[in-house]
Parts: C-alpha cells; sequence; structure tokens
C-alpha cells in the first residue's frame, strides 16, 4: 500500500510543462529523497501532492484519496515550503501558538527543545529573520509536527553546517522512534544522500530515477584515461556522460560487474565510485542533451560539438547547485 | 518557552480535533492588534479629533449654544471605521491565505473560518458602536450636543434597529474588502486592475443612465424612502454576492509565489 | 572504517564493519551490539539502510536476535568470519600479488624473502 501514487501528472503554466506526464508510486514509512536542478519542477510536483495548486491532467492519490480540498487527507501532512508566506504581523512566537491546531501530533516539548538547539528567537517579527532562522522555523514546524506525510522543500538554505548537521540527526533520530514517511526534496544531495532511503529524481518535469538508495549507490562508475582507452572501453556499453580534454578523456558508465573492473583496470583506466549528487548532475546532462537530440541541426553539428556542449552543461550545473547554497 | 511547553501532545491532539473552521478563526485573532487593537485606536483618535472640533465651535459660539454644534449630525466620520474593515477584510485574506494552506487547511474552511472572524467583529464592533450612540444621546452630545454615532442617518432608531444597521453595515465591507483579496489571490495584480476596471465601468454607466434619464431625484427619493433602515437591508444581498463571489473565486485560488 | 564511502552500498559496509570488530574483538562473542537507530544516528544514515546491513548478518548466522532485548553475536561467529576472510584474503591480496611479482620478474624465493622482510 502506497502513501503517495500518481498517474500520468501533467501541470502546465502557459506553455512550459512544470510536470511532465509523471506517474510515481511512493511507499509509507520511509525518507524519500526528491532530487534535481532549481526549477526542476519539484516544488511543483509538491504543491500538487498536499491540494495547494491544480493539475491540468493526470490523477493524484495520497492516502488513498485526492489531497485537493480534502480535509481528511491535508489533516495528515504537513509541506514545508522553502518560499512560505507569513501573515505579515507574525512573530516566531505566533506560529508556535497556532501549529497545535492544525497539526494532531505536535509535539510541544520537542518543538521547545528544537527552539532552544537552533537558536530561534521568539519573539522577532517573521519579517526580521534571516534567510537561516526563516529555514529553522519550517525545519522545526516540520519535525514537531510528526504528521504521517511530512515534505520538506530545500529546508535548509542559509542554514550553517552546525544547523543542517543538527537538522539530519533530530530529524533521523524521531525519525527512528516515530516512522513516518518524509519527503526531502533538494539540490544539495552530498549531504543528504546517505538519510535516504528511496530516491527520485527530476529534471524538466520528468522522472529520471525512481530507485531505491542503496541500489542507486554503486549503480555507476568513472572511468578516465587516454580519450582511445575510454572509447575502446565504453564501445557497447550505456555511457550516461562523457567528457573529453585533449586526448583524455572520462566517463560515468552504468554498473560494472568485477571482471569488467578488471578489464578496465587492465586498460590503464583510472576507476573512482560516483556520488549521488554527481550521478544525478550526469543524468540530468545526458536528458538534456537527449531532449535536444531531437533537433536534427544539433545532430548535423556532429559528436564532437555535442560531447563539448556536454561538458558545459555539466559544469553549469554544479555551478547552478553552488548558487543555490550560496543564497 | 514554558508557556508553550505548557501545551501537552494530548492537549495538543484536542486543539487540532476541534472543527477546522474554529481554529481558522483563532488563526485569524493570533495577533488582536491586527483586528482589534488597531481599529478601536483609530476609532478613538477620530472620536478625539472631532471632541476638538464641537469643543472649539462650542466654546467660540457666545453662551456655549449647542445648537451650533447641531450640524454636526450631518458627521460622516464615522465612515472611516467601515471603510477600515474593508481594508481587514482585504489584509486577512491576503496575508493568512498562504499560511493557512501551508498548514493544511482546505480552501473551504479557511473561507468559512473567515466568514466566521467576519462575523464576530461585525458583532463586537456593532455593539461598540450602538453603546456609543446611546451615551451620545445620554449625555446630549458628549455635553457639548456633538454627534457622531447618531446621526440623521442612522443610530437613532430602536435598539435592534441601530445594533443590526451597524452589523449588517460592519458585514458589507468586511465581505466586499475579502471579496477583492480574493481576485488578487485567483488572478493578481491583472486581475485586481480588471475588477477595479469593470466596478469603474459599472459606476460610470449607471451615473451617465441616471443623469441622461434625469432620474436623480427618484434616486434620492428612494433613498429617503426606504430610510437609513432600509437601505441597511439593502446591503444583505450586496454581502451575500460578494461572499459568494469571494469563495468561489478563493476555491481555485493557489499560494504560488 | 567509519566513514561510509561513496559508490558502494551503505548496508554492505555495516555489515562490514560490524564484522571488522567481531573479528578483532571489539564485539565479543555473546555481546550485545548497538541498535540500528544507533548505527543510524552514528553514522548518519537512514535506519532502514542500517537495519539491512544488520540482517545480512542475522541470515548467515552470524548475529542472533533476542525478542524484545536486540541483537547479539553469535557464538562461533568470530572463528566463521576468520575462515571467509583468509579465503578473501588469498583471493584478493595474494593471487594478484602472485602475478605481479611473476610480471616484475621476482623469483619466488624473492618474493617470500620480501615477504619475509615486511613482518
Amino acid at each position: 500500500m502506497s502513501v503517495i501514487e500518481i498517474t500520468n501528472l501533467t501541470k502546465r503554466y502557459g506553455n512550459v510543462l512544470a510536470v511532465n506526464d509523471v506517474s510515481l508510486s511512493l511507499e509509507p514509512d520511509k525518507i524519500h529523497g526528491l532530487l534535481g536542478r532549481n526549477g526542476a519542477g519539484k516544488t511543483t510536483l509538491m504543491q500538487l501532492l498536499t491540494g495547494q495548486d491544480f493539475a491540468s491532467y493526470g490523477t493524484i492519490s495520497v492516502f488513498g484519496a485526492a489531497p485537493v480540498e480534502n480535509a481528511h487527507v491535508l489533516r495528515q501532512l504537513c509541506f514545508i515550503k522553502e518560499s512560505q508566506k507569513y501573515p505579515e504581523d507574525f512573530r516566531v512566537k505566533h506560529v508556535f501558538r497556532n501549529a497545535p491546531l492544525f497539526f494532531e501530533n505536535w509535539h510541544a516539548a520537542f518543538a521547545d527543545q528544537l527552539i532552544g538547539e537552533f537558536r530561534l528567537p521568539l519573539n522577532r517579527r517573521i519579517k526580521k529573520l534571516s534567510r537561516g532562522q526563516l529555514s529553522s522555523l519550517g525545519v522545526i514546524v516540520g519535525l514537531a509536527s510528526r504528521a504521517p506525510l511530512t515534505f520538506f522543500d530545500e529546508p535548509y538554505l542559509g542554514l550553517d553546517a552546525v544547523a543542517r548537521q543538527l537538522f539530519y540527526d533530530r530529524l533521523l533520530e524521531d525519525f527512528a522512534e516515530h516512522p513516518r514517511t518524509v519527503i526531502l526534496s533538494t539540490h544539495l544531495i552530498d549531504e543528504v544522500q546517505n538519510l535516504l532511503e528511496h530516491v527520485v529524481v527530476i529534471d524538466q518535469g520528468r522522472i529520471l530515477v525512481d530507485s531505491d538508495a542503496e541500489e542507486l549507490r554503486g549503480s555507476a562508475t568513472t572511468i578516465a584515461g587516454t580519450a582511445r582507452a575510454v572509447d575502446e572501453f565504453t564501445a557497447g556499453r550505456t555511457v550516461i556522460s562523457r567528457q573529453g580534454l585533449g586526448s583524455l578523456a572520462q566517463a560515468t558508465v552504468s554498473r560494472l560487474s568485477a571482471e569488467d573492473r578488471a578489464a578496465a583496470a587492465a586498460a590503464g583506466l583510472d576507476i573512482s565510485p560516483v556520488s549521488l549528487q554527481q550521478l544525478v548532475v550526469s543524468l540530468s546532462g545526458a536528458a538534456e542533451s537527449a531532449s535536444q537530440a531531437d533537433n536534427a541541426a544539433q545532430a548535423a553539428r556532429g559528436s564532437r560539438g555535442e560531447r563539448t556542449l556536454q561538458a558545459e552543461r555539466t559544469v553549469q550545473a554544479e555551478r547552478t547547485s553552488q548558487k543555490g547554497q550560496d543564497r | 518557552m514554558t508557556t508553550l511547553a505548557a501545551t501537552s501532545p494530548a492537549a495538543a491532539r484536542s486543539a487540532a480535533s476541534a472543527p477546522r473552521v474554529v481554529n481558522v478563526l483563532r488563526l485569524h485573532l493570533t495577533n488582536k492588534w491586527t483586528t482589534l487593537g488597531t481599529p478601536l485606536l483609530i476609532l478613538a483618535f477620530i472620536f478625539l479629533v472631532n471632541y476638538v472640533i464641537w469643543l472649539l465651535i462650542y466654546t467660540s459660539t457666545p453662551g456655549g449654544d449647542r445648537e451650533a454644534v447641531q450640524g454636526t449630525q450631518y458627521s460622516g466620520s464615522i465612515a472611516y471605521v467601515f471603510i477600515y474593515m474593508a481594508i481587514i477584510g482585504i489584509q486577512v485574506v491576503l496575508r493568512t491565505f498562504p499560511f493557512a494552506l501551508g498548514f493544511s487547511v482546505t480552501r473551504r474552511d479557511f473561507a468559512f473560518g473567515s466568514a466566521l472572524l467576519f462575523g464576530v467583529l461585525s458583532v463586537i464592533y456593532a455593539a461598540i458602536l450602538t453603546i456609543m450612540s446611546y451615551i451620545e444621546q445620554a449625555t446630549d452630545g458628549w455635553g457639548v450636543g456633538g454627534h457622531m454615532f447618531s446621526t440623521v442617518w442612522y443610530g437613532t432608531g430602536s435598539l435592534p434597529e441601530r445594533f443590526s444597521q451597524e452589523f449588517f453595515g460592519l458585514l458589507l465591507f468586511f465581505f466586499v474588502g475579502a471579496a477583492v483579496s480574493t481576485v488578487y489571490l485567483r488572478w493578481r495584480a491583472l486581475g485586481q486592475m480588471l475588477l477595479w476596471g469593470i466596478i469603474v465601468l459599472i459606476g460610470l454607466a449607471a451615473v451617465t443612465l441616471i443623469t441622461l434619464t434625469n432620474n436623480w431625484s427618484a434616486v434620492g427619493q428612494w433613498f429617503v424612502d426606504a430610510g437609513s433602515y432600509g437601505v441597511v437591508l439593502w446591503t444583505l444581498p450586496i454581502t451575500a454576492i460578494a461572499a459568494l463571489f469571494g469563495f468561489r473565486v478563493l476555491r481555485r485560488a493557489t499560494p504560488v509565489s | 572504517m567509519t566513514v561510509i564511502e561513496d559508490g558502494r552500498p551503505i548496508f554492505v559496509q555495516i555489515a562490514e564493519q560490524i564484522e571488522n570488530e567481531i573479528i578483532d574483538g571489539t564485539l565479543p562473542e555473546e555481546g550485545q551490539i548497538p541498535s540500528t537507530n544507533e548505527f543510524a544516528a552514528f553514522h548518519r544514515i537512514n535506519p532502514a539502510t542500517a537495519g539491512k546491513g544488520v540482517n545480512v548478518l542475522v541470515e548467515n548466522g552470524t548475529l542472533y536476535k533476542k525478542r524484545g532485548i536486540g541483537m547479539f553475536v553469535a557464538t562461533g561467529a568470530r572463528e566463521r568470519l576468520l575462515v571467509i576472510r583468509r579465503d578473501e584474503f588469498e583471493k584478493q591480496f595474494i593471487r594478484p600479488l602472485v602475478t605481479e611479482a611473476a610480471k616484475l620478474g621476482i623469483t619466488r624465493e624473492q618474493l617470500v624473502a620480501l615477504l619475509q622482510k615486511e613482518a
């Protein structure tokens, strides 16, 4: 029995397909990662799942029913949105005064503990909070609500390393004691990858990966060496991405067996593991070039030009994620 | 923080199991300055300014002639209070809607909770205005013959008449304000412009029509015939339309930034 | 081996770590091992993943479960692990060593001498 069941979900804003024909099913009592670049469609998907937005096409079932305007479904979930707006006259304490009214499992003592640990000033106006404090507020509400289905949308923008670790620790502890379904959406994958049990990667509104996190680990390997050796080795294999620099090249390929590894080593190639972050970046780049491959003009430019383009894109993707971190 | 800790999990569960609509009302009343403090301060301020003016007229007339201040029975200064209620109607919906949805409230419960708030606030303010109108009469215009809460327009009939006049009038302003903000929530600035454009066009059309048909006296006569109580009763259908319109618009609104 | 590496399933790494601690005696036979949640909190990993690592060892008989109390190291687990590890040692280290030595023209006697010098 799944908590969330989506079929052929599409959300269109004008000409933009923010969510494009997505089908997905998420199991209960797991921490799911919803990963992807900025603007990939993560927030839109969560707004649809929480009944805040309306689907253009397709069906959504949360706890067995459509979430839109469904009080029975909505009262079981908590959506911590990165861009959450608060009433203008609100102070931090006002948020905590209201939370018990709307979250049935609200745990005030836990909230108090977290307020202390995150050093959140209760009397400050929400408008005056820093980005990090605003994120802390969301994190605390999301954790203390203990909602059967909790969404965290980019929960730690502006949080320093200490606060982020605190969030991971408290999430794991509380999740272990009170299992529930958590959906963690982020583009900062490296830090959270070990927390996840299931991973969904979304790019340009489409699902790229929907997999058990452990299966995904080690599902790809990067090999590096001379361009000739790399090309010889990758011939006939699924290449997720490839970058070249003069006579050197490196390629990310899907799962290698022990024999494959031995063969690669014998060919003088360096083998290194691919982190989830790198994998997502490679896949996003690959999806983009695949969609561009339809373009005849692009194809006519030849494989070489395409490769360079792809390398640029990977760099760009990294920059984008860097930018998000600084924000 | 000890005050927060006082809410045990069990207490929280019972708080959350109260009707959602009631909890939306409590959410709206979180910060009482916005809904009660500020409007009452404005009312007090208007009263004070008026009182200073009455006093000036009263003391500058020979022998303290109360009749001289009688002109204030045509005062419309109370209108500010009603207009401020429309502003509250706008603020309450605009500011709280994205937050309420973030706290897993349905649009329906939010709308009904907001309507409940407008009802409660209208009762409170209508009671205050009614009491003030009686004090004004009993003290013969606060001792100087001033009029603010009881004028030729309203606040002079029987108790039920006075109270319902204030109550229905306040309701109208709350719901019209709220309806205006739902248009913004749903269609943003473009929707606002269109809405005001349409309102201005309808207004202009009505004025033109009445002027062309030489019917201004008939309109004036209608107000006189209906009486202040009758006019207020005529706000009811407008209030109902505003409420229904606001509800329909809100049902498809999204808190997307 | 307390740091989780990239590119390998975490549950495998957790299982390996417990095995290592059984082999070096940190976790004695019939001793209780930390709970799944303690593993999860310590390594900042998903509790289900930690549980999967522990379960691998329960299935192969290295650990056993006392209902309502926790997980314990089975008697004879260390000896059995040593047998397996020695076997792996041969495959993973000795064979490549011998192959590489042959490639470099190191004779059997020289190889033995080198090993003796190291040990």
